[in-house]
C-alpha cells in the first residue's frame, strides 16, 4: 500500500488567517482568545470567544468567489483555509477537480451560524432566504464541490469535534486502497447563537479563558476557524515538497453517555491503542501529543487517565485550544496542522492558562516553548456520542 | 396558590418537561425522591427542571448546591416555589 | 461483502412481512411519514423520552439487528441531517426564550453522529464509528467506509444504514429551496406529474454486512459515487462500473431506480433505463418519498427482491419477467451526487 503523504495545508483560526500568521501565534504563546468582536449573542459580553479576526465581509471579498449566494461565514472561512492548501500544494485546476482526487470535509455547525435567519426560514416567518440550501453541516461540501469543479468522491464525515480528524483518516484509508490517488481532507465551524447556547445549556462554556489541564478548569471557549490537507499518494508526489506523512489512525466509540466520556476512558485508550497498531509503532515513538484537551472537567481528567493507560506516563502534551478555543468539527484539522508544524520547525509550543495541574496526575503540559527533535506526533480528538478518534503523523 | 394544587401541578409539568412516557401524576408521590430508582432521572434532567422552575414560576438557580437541596422531591420542590416565586405573590 | 440481515422503517410498513404480503400505502400530498414499530420492548423508556425521530427510527431498525449478532466490529450510519428538528426545537428555545437558561436535551440529540453514538452506547460497543453526512451519497460513502475496513481486515461484520427524517420546519426550508411539488399528488399519480419537485419522505434501513458469504441473503459487489458530471452520458460511467466489476450491461437482469417524479432529473434515470432494454425496472420513492439517503431503501429494497420476496405491483415500474440475479441501483439526488450499488445473489 502506498504512504500517504501530506503536500498541502492551509488554516484560518483566531490566531491567523493562514499557517505563517498562526506559527507566529504558537511560537510566542500568544491566544487568539478575547472579548467577541463578531459574534451576536447575549453572551458576547460575557464569555470570550476565540474569533477569526476578519469579518464575514472581509473574507468575502479577499476569496474572488465564482458566486457568494448562499455563502455563511462558515463556508467562507473554509474557502479560505482551502485556497492556501491548494496552493501549498500547487495544484493545477484539472488535478483538483479530477476524478482521482476525493473531497473529505466536516462541520458541525454550518450554516447554523445564521441562527436567526434560520429560525424564520424553519417557522415560515421569512419568504425563503438565500441561505435555505446552506443550513445543515454537510452543505458546504457542494458549494465547494461547484466552485473547484470537484467530480470525484465528495463526503462530509460528522462524528461532533472528532469529525475532521476522521475526514483525514478517511482520506488516508482512501488514498491506500487506490480509490483515489489524491484527498482534500480537514473541517470548518463558525461560532454561533446555536453552539453558544448549547455548551452554555450543557454548562461546559467558561466565562474566563480556557485553561486545559488545570485542576480548577472551568469548561471550553468556543472558537471558529478551518483547516484543510492535501493528502497524495506516494505513487503521485514525484519532487513536490512534503511536509508529513499520515502514519496511522485510530477510531473508536466509548459506548457510555451522549455528552461525556467514561471514567476509565474506555474510547480514549482504544483509539490510541488502534491507531499505535495502525502506524505500527510503539507509544515510545511518540514524541509529543497534541491533546483535545477541551478544558472542560470531564475531558482532561479522562484523557490523562487515557494517555497513561497506555503510555504508562506522560509524553510532553499540550492542547492548542488555548490559542484557538474549541473549533469543533475543525479542531482535529487544525491540530494536524499544528502537529506538523511542530514536526517541521522541531519545536513544540505552550499550553496556556495552566497554573495548576490535575491533582490525580500533577501532570504539567507543555509551559515553555522548546526546541525539541520532534518526528512522530499523536493527535486526539474526542466527540459527543462517544467518537473518538486518534492520529499519527510522521516526519516525512 | 395552595400547597396541594401547586403540588398537583408540578406533577404534571415534571411529566411534561421530563417527557415521562408511561407516568402519570398520580405515580409520583410528593415524596418519591426524583432522583431515584422509580423515576430514574439523571443530571440532564436536573437542568430541564431548573428551565421548569424559571419559565414556569419565574425562580433562577444559579448555584448548583442550591438546586440539589430543592430538586429532592415534588414536596420541596413546592415548598421551595412557594418560598420564591414572584409569579405566584 | 454479503448482507446478512436487514431491517427497514419507512413510510410503509417494511418492519414487518406486510408489505411483501401487498398491504402498499397510498398517499395523497406532499410528505410520507414512517410507520415506525413499537419500541417498547427495545428501548428503555428513560433513553426514549429523549429521542427526536432520526435517532429513534436509527435505534428502532438498527438495534435489533445488533441484538441478534454477538460480534459486531463496528457501526457506520449515512444521514444528510439527522435529527435536524431537534436543531430546531433548540433552535427555537434561544429566539423564544432570547438566549436565556435552555434545556441542553435537544442540542445533543441533534447532531447527526448521535444516531451512530445511541447504537455504540445501547449495545455498549467500541469498536470503529462513523457516520456520513454527505448529503445525497452519504449512503454511498457508508458502503465505501465498510468495504475499506474489510479490505484492511479491520472487521469482519459491521452494522452499516442510513437514516432521514422529516419534519415540519425542516419541511418549510426544503420547501423553499423549491425541493418539493407545489400541487398536491396522490403517490400513484407521481411518475405522471411532469412538474418540479418531488415529495418528501424519510426512514432508516439497516443491515448487517460480513466479509465472508455465510448466511448471506446477499452480496454487495461494489459501491460508486460521483459529483456534478461533466458529461450526462450515463450508459458510458455505468459501462465503466460494469467493466471494473467483470460485468456488462447485458448481465444486469433488474435496475431499482430513484425516479421521483421530478421533471428536472428523472431524464437521467430514463436515460440509464434505455441502456438496459432488457431489464426489469423498480421503483421505490413512490412508496417511501424522496430524501438524500434513499438508496438505503433501495439497497434494502433490492436485498429482499434478491432473496425471492415478490415486490409489490406498486414497486414495478417497468416488467421484463426476469429471474432477479443481478440488480442495479441508481440514484442522485437533485442532479448534482449520483450513485451506483451493485448487488448480486448468492
Amino acid at each position: 500500500m502506498p504512504k500517504v503523504f501530506v503536500t498541502g495545508m492551509g488554516v484560518i483560526s483566531a490566531i491567523g488567517n493562514n499557517t505563517a500568521e498562526n506559527l507566529a501565534h504558537l511560537r510566542k504563546g500568544k491566544t487568539g482568545i478575547a472579548k467577541a468582536k463578531y459574534v451576536n449573542s447575549n453572551y458576547a459580553d460575557t464569555r470570550p470567544f476565540a474569533e477569526v479576526k476578519l469579518s464575514t465581509e472581509e473574507l468575502r471579498s479577499q476569496l474572488n468567489l465564482k458566486t457568494t449566494k448562499g455563502l455563511t461565514r462558515t463556508d467562507y472561512i473554509a474557502f479560505t483555509a482551502l485556497k492556501e492548501a491548494l496552493e501549498s500544494s500547487q495544484l493545477a485546476p484539472e488535478e483538483v477537480s479530477s476524478e482521482q482526487t476525493a473531497f473529505i470535509s466536516a462541520s458541525t455547525i454550518g450554516g447554523m451560524c445564521m441562527t436567526d435567519q434560520l429560525y424564520k426560514d424553519a417557522n415560515l416567518i421569512s419568504n425563503g432566504s438565500e441561505y435555505v440550501e446552506s443550513y445543515p453541516g454537510s452543505t458546504h461540501i457542494l458549494k465547494i464541490a461547484k466552485e473547484y469543479k470537484l467530480s470525484g468522491i465528495v463526503d462530509a464525515i460528522n462524528t461532533a469535534c472528532s469529525s475532521s480528524a476522521n475526514a483525514i483518516m478517511l482520506g488516508a484509508k482512501l488514498i491506500k486502497s487506490g480509490r483515489a490517488t489524491r484527498a482534500i481532507v480537514g473541517g470548518t465551524d463558525s461560532i454561533g447563537k446555536f453552539s453558544i447556547n448549547g455548551f452554555n445549556a450543557l454548562q461546559i462554556l467558561s466565562d474566563e479563558h480556557c485553561a486545559p489541564f488545570d485542576e480548577n478548569r472551568k469548561g471550553l471557549n468556543l472558537g471558529e476557524g478551518a483547516a484543510y490537507l492535501v493528502l497524495e499518494s506516494e505513487e503521485i508526489v514525484r519532487d513536490k515538497k512534503i511536509f508529513a506523512e499520515i502514519l496511522g489512525y485510530g477510531n473508536s466509540n466509548d459506548a457510555f453517555h451522549p455528552s461525556a466520556l467514561s471514567e476509565d476512558a474506555i474510547g480514549v485508550v482504544e483509539c490510541i491503542s488502534r491507531a499505535l497498531k495502525s502506524a505500527k509503532i510503539t507509544p515510545e515513538e511518540i514524541d509529543y501529543i497534541n491533546a483535545h484537551g477541551t478544558a472542560t472537567g470531564n475531558n482532561d481528567i479522562t484523557e490523562l487517565t487515557g494517555i497513561n493507560k497506555v503510555f504508562n506516563g506522560f509524553p510532553p502534551f499540550n492542547s492548542t485550544k488555548s490559542y484557538t478555543g474549541h473549533t469543533l468539527a475543525a479542531s482535529g484539522a487544525i491540530e494536524a496542522v499544528y502537529s506538523i508544524l511542530s514536526i517541521n520547525n522541531n519545536e513544540l509550543y505552550p499550553s496556556l492558562n495552566c497554573k495548576n495541574a490535575i491533582n490525580t496526575y500533577n501532570q504539567f503540559p507543555i509551559t515553555k516553548f522548546a526546541k525539541k527533535d520532534i518526528k512522530t506526533v499523536l493527535s486526539n480528538s474526542f466527540g459527543f456520542g462517544g467518537n473518538c478518534t486518534s492520529l499519527i503523523i510522521r516526519e516525512a | 396558590m395552595e400547597a396541594v394544587a401547586l403540588k398537583a401541578k408540578l406533577k404534571t409539568q415534571i411529566i411534561q418537561y421530563l417527557n415521562l412516557l408511561d407516568i402519570t401524576p398520580e405515580d409520583i408521590k410528593d415524596d418519591t425522591p426524583l432522583f431515584g430508582e422509580e423515576l430514574g432521572l439523571d443530571s440532564i434532567d436536573s437542568i430541564e427542571l431548573i428551565v421548569l422552575l424559571e419559565r414556569e414560576y419565574g425562580i433562577k438557580i444559579t448555584n448548583p448546591t442550591e438546586g440539589r437541596k430543592v430538586l429532592v422531591d415534588v414536596e420541596q420542590m413546592a415548598a421551595y416555589i412557594l418560598e420564591h416565586s414572584e409569579n405566584l405573590k | 461483502m454479503y448482507i446478512i440481515d436487514c431491517y427497514s422503517i419507512s413510510p410503509q410498513k417494511t418492519f414487518d412481512e406486510s408489505f411483501f404480503e401487498g398491504q402498499v400505502e397510498g398517499f395523497v400530498g406532499n410528505k410520507y411519514h414512517a410507520i415506525e414499530p413499537s419500541y417498547a420492548d427495545l428501548i428503555p423508556r428513560g433513553l426514549l423520552r429523549r429521542m427526536g425521530k432520526a435517532v429513534r427510527i436509527g435505534i428502532g431498525a438498527g438495534l435489533p439487528l445488533i441484538e441478534k449478532q454477538k460480534d459486531i466490529d463496528g457501526i457506520i450510519i449515512g444521514t444528510a441531517t439527522g435529527g435536524l428538528d431537534d436543531c430546531i426545537k433548540f433552535l427555537n428555545q434561544i429566539v423564544e426564550y432570547d438566549e436565556g437558561t435552555l434545556t441542553p436535551t435537544n442540542f445533543v440529540q441533534s447532531t447527526p453522529n448521535a444516531i451512530g453514538g445511541h447504537l455504540a452506547m445501547m449495545s455498549k460497543n467500541t469498536g470503529y464509528n462513523n457516520t456520513h453526512m454527505g448529503i445525497g451519497t452519504a449512503f454511498e460513502s457508508t458502503l465505501l467506509d465498510a468495504f475499506l475496513l474489510f479490505e484492511e481486515g479491520e472487521a469482519s461484520k459491521l452494522l452499516i444504514g442510513n437514516v432521514e427524517e422529516t419534519s415540519q420546519h425542516h419541511y418549510n426550508i426544503d420547501a423553499y429551496a423549491g425541493y418539493f411539488k407545489t400541487e398536491e399528488i396522490s403517490s400513484t399519480e407521481l411518475f405522471n406529474s411532469n412538474s418540479k419537485g418531488s415529495i418528501c419522505g424519510e426512514g432508516a434501513a439497516m443491515f448487517v454486512v460480513s466479509n465472508k458469504k455465510e448466511n448471506a441473503l446477499c452480496k454487495l459487489v461494489d459501491v460508486h459515487q460521483f459529483t456534478y458530471p461533466k458529461s450526462e452520458n450515463i450508459e458510458e460511467r455505468v459501462s465503466q462500473f460494469l467493466e471494473k466489476n467483470n460485468m456488462s450491461l447485458q448481465d444486469i437482469d433488474s435496475l431499482v431506480l430513484g425516479f421521483s417524479g421530478d421533471n428536472r432529473y428523472d431524464f437521467w434515470y430514463t436515460n440509464l433505463m434505455n441502456s438496459f432494454p432488457k431489464s426489469t425496472v423498480y421503483s421505490y420513492k413512490n412508496l417511501v418519498g424522496e430524501y438524500p439517503t434513499s438508496s438505503g431503501f433501495a439497497t434494502w429494497l433490492a436485498t429482499k427482491i434478491l432473496t425471492g420476496k415478490k415486490t409489490p405491483n406498486k414497486a414495478i415500474y417497468k416488467d421484463a419477467n426476469r429471474t432477479p440475479k443481478n440488480i442495479l441501483i441508481y440514484n442522485n439526488y437533485l442532479g448534482a451526487q449520483h450513485g451506483f450499488i451493485l448487488l448480486k445473489s448468492t
